[in-house]
């Protein structure tokens, strides 16, 4: 992480909440695209990741970086998170971070 | 380090993990109770921003509160960014996405050299140390730091974060509300036991009947249930048996016992009722 901004946990529904500031998300790979990739989130939206990808890619990666709309994010930092990883968890933890417990993250 | 993979509720919160004091110590309910006795010194999982944020305890002017409790030995988890190493030590940045924090690892020997060496920058690891303010800015004294293979486990330490933020910040709120009231020796250790309030709820309407045991307690318990008492006939003694998987004469048996103790009254021959209301 670059700059010492915090970046906000979101999965793909949060995202809209969170244009234009400092995110970060685990998705799972879908296809690599033309400068980035297309990733599923772990609430099974699109998002769709703009920048340089680590090589090989896992299953998994974490994107840090700004959105840039709320399907789309330019990424900062992209790190392997391996093949397998519990969306579930995370998925839930997303929403307890920008729910009742945001003051311990952001 | 980490408070057990082996999941004993009764130990688990029994001064195991993050459990601020044992409870024979809450009879005294001012804060440096529970501060310097090494043997209370618990792991904290935190976020970088709760470190941050962390004010100095008013005690001593050298350990930070957090949530109302003594932290001093810490877990985090996050990334490494601008290693220096130098000869005597090595320090790096912990930025965790909610904040950083500068760290600092001491080298005094070949095994610690080994373990930093295998440290990178943008590699995510958990680290364990003790929070140190310097000139108004929060460091860390590292004992350990080990990469993170399994990404879950950046997951779960959030989620630890979480609880125990919970878990103590409720912790915080009993203890004020017990110091508003007469204090008594017993109902401090209340506060430290996870499982106390339902059996309040129980005490609360057996009253005279201490003494209603076993069988007689299943019965009770189920008669009092808000939808048995809710039904104007009452439960048939037929249901108990198959509720409760206990033989009609045992029941039955119980059941006269709690009318004896009016607990319990008839509705017709083979229906009865809670007497008690919920």
């Amino acid at each position: 992480m670059d700059t010492q901004n915090p970046a906000v946990l979101v999965n793909g529904d949060l995202l809209r909440n969170y244009v234009g500031t400092r995110v970060r998300t685990v998705i799972q790979v879908v296809r690599p695209d033309a400068g980035g990739l297309t990733g599923r989130s772990t609430d099974e939206k699109q998002i769709v990741v703009k920048g340089t990808l680590p090589s090989p890619l896992t299953t998994f990666v974490e994107v840090i970086g700004v959105a840039d709309t709320a399907q789309s994010i330019r990424a900062e930092i992209v790190t392997n998170f391996g093949d397998a990883f519990d969306t579930n968890n995370f998925n839930q933890l997303c929403q307890l971070a920008n729910g009742d417990y945001r003051h311990l993250f952001i | 380090m980490t408070y057990g993979s082996d999941f004993d509720g009764g130990a688990a919160f029994s001064g195991g993990g993050f459990m601020p004091s044992p409870p024979t110590q809450t009879a005294d309910p001012s804060p440096s109770a529970f501060s310097k006795n090494r043997d209370t010194q618990t792991l904290i999982p935190l976020t970088a921003k709760q470190i941050n944020k962390a004010l100095l305890s008013n005690d001593d002017k050298v350990n930070f509160i957090i949530d109302g409790v003594d932290v001093s030995n810490v877990k985090l988890v996050g990334m490494v960014l601008e290693k220096d190493d130098r000869v005597t030590n090595v320090s790096f940045f912990l930025d965790d996405g909610t904040g950083r924090i500068e760290c600092n690892r001491w080298i005094q020997d070949p095994v610690d050299t080994k373990e930093m060496n295998s440290i990178m920058n943008g590699m995510y690891v958990r680290v364990h140390g003790q929070i140190k303010g310097f000139q108004g800015k929060k460091q860390l004294v590292v004992f350990g730091i080990k990469p993170v293979t399994e990404f879950d486990e950046i997951t779960h330490h959030f989620v630890e974060c979480i609880y125990v933020h919970s878990y103590n910040t409720k912790l915080m709120k009993q203890k004020a509300s017990i110091s508003n009231q007469t204090h008594t020796p017993g109902s401090a250790v209340k506060t430290q036991a996870y499982k106390t309030a339902p059996s309040n709820q129980f005490t609360a309407h057996y009253g005279v009947h201490h003494g209603v045991e076993g069988v007689e307690k299943m019965v009770l318990d189920y008669l009092m249930f808000p939808a048995s008492l809710a039904r104007e006939k009452g439960v048939h003694q037929d249901e108990l048996v198959s509720q409760l998987g206990i033989p009609l004469d045992r029941i039955k048996a119980a059941i006269n016992f709690l009318m004896e103790e009016a607990a319990v009254y008839d509705v017709d021959d083979v229906h009865y009722k809670a007497a008690a209301n919920a």
